[in-house]
């Protein structure tokens, strides 16, 4: 499934429920599938900065795709990682690179967020694309060699 | 009636008595539903057809004074109702009670879900689950907004009949009660409750269809007739029967030792 088929599948999922609030409940409802971190992989480099709570997130370049881990500390971070984890992980840096981030707003949840939540899925976004380059000129130099 | 547990009955109710109060209305009533059968019960009121549904779900009306009922080769007698339905026994109300500020959807989910853990399986999510309602609104003719509704709060009767039938189609039970599910529905409300009921029959589930009228046994067709009088079954017969009853009424019909 493409980053694309996987957004409008969330949007499915998100277009079931009638109001608001259900579709705010859901978020929180997918992460109790959210995994944590090991205690050292939480540092100042994997913490996500300008979130509203606490978050980190590992990424690692592996096989020429880009490996995300995360972990959040309130129920919303919890279900939105869950929910662009799903999205955005184990996928090739150019995959993302080359995927607009405004096509998240399909799924018609991100403008039910507080300002602060919004704020804080930038900070996500801005992590995941730093790694997706960071993965990316990895790759270049490997090939390279 | 054979004393052992057999595996092709699902239920066995065996010289069961039981009483409301002091009053005495199960007086050694005997019963074996199989796996694909629909088992109909009727008779005159006062008869115990009720008593029968609720002795088997364990409800707290009933006190159980003698007899054993076995689901699946064990006895259930001294089992909660919780623990009943959690195995696949599902009742179907009489009268559906109304439980304001209970939201429909999420006491499906919760009930789906407490059965599906017991089952070692894993618990459906909010939207895999709202799947599953829409398609069985769609296909018992509900409207959508029974997601967000109140559990039968302000349902009218065909409305309520229905979201019965929508927990059985969503719960999937193994043993059917159906009590008076006819009772109160105009005859589109009868198709669809019957369409409902009729995609349940899978070959594995027992139906134990309780009515005084014969109109639903034309849309769930029978495979046993069990007139029940005066607390015990009194005759079993196929679905030929219904037509002597109609006929002749249940006064005809003498006790079978």
């Amino acid at each position: 499934m493409t980053m694309e088929e996987t957004v409008a599948r969330y949007k499915e999922d998100f277009d079931l429920f009638p109001s608001a609030n259900d579709k705010i409940e859901y978020i929180f409802d997918l992460g109790k599938k959210h995994t944590t971190l090991a205690q050292e992989e939480k540092n100042d480099e994997t913490f996500v900065e300008g979130c509203a709570s606490a978050a980190w997130l590992v990424g690692e370049c592996k096989d020429g795709k880009l490996i995300l881990r995360g972990e959040g500390t309130s129920e919303m971070a919890k279900g939105m990682l869950t929910l662009l984890l799903d999205i955005f992980n184990n996928r090739t840096p150019d995959e993302i690179l080359s995927f607009d981030p405004a096509k998240l707003h399909e799924m018609g949840v991100v403008e039910l967020l507080s300002p602060v939540r919004q704020q804080s899925l930038e900070a996500f976004l801005k992590k995941v694309y730093e790694y997706a380059r960071k993965c990316s000129e990895e790759l270049k130099v490997n090939n390279q060699k | 009636m054979s004393k052992s547990s057999n595996n092709e009955k699902v239920l066995e109710i065996k010289d069961v008595h039981a009483k409301i109060g002091n009053k005495e209305i199960l007086k050694g009533l005997n019963l074996d539903l199989e796996p694909g059968k629909v088992h109909a019960i009727m008779g005159p009121n006062g008869a115990g057809k009720s008593t029968l549904s609720k002795t088997i779900v364990g409800h707290y009306d009933i006190e159980m004074t003698g007899g054993d009922i076995l689901y699946k080769g064990k006895s259930i007698k001294d089992w909660e109702p919780e623990e009943r339905a959690l195995e696949g026994i599902f009742l179907s109300f009489q009268h559906p009670v109304e439980i304001p500020g209970v939201n429909n959807a999420y006491f499906l989910r919760t009930a789906l879900n407490a059965k599906r853990k017991h089952e070692g399986k894993e618990e459906l999510n909010a939207a895999e689950f709202l799947r599953t309602m829409k398609q069985h609104l769609e296909e018992l003719g509900m409207k959508s907004d029974m997601i967000s509704r109140s559990l039968n709060e302000g349902f009218s009767g065909g409305e309520k009949k229905r979201n019965e039938i929508l927990q059985m189609l969503i719960l999937e039970p193994d043993v059917i009660i159906l009590d008076e599910i006819d009772s109160g529905l105009d005859i589109d409300a009868l198709r669809a409750v019957s369409e409902g009921i009729n995609r349940m029959k899978d070959g594995k589930r027992a139906f134990l269809v309780i009515t005084h009228y014969s109109r639903i046994l034309d849309y769930i067709k029978p495979d046993y007739i069990h007139v029940l009088k005066e607390g015990r079954v009194i005759k079993t017969a196929g679905p030929e029967l219904v037509a002597r009853l109609e006929e002749t009424g249940y006064d005809s019909i003498e006790e079978v030792q």
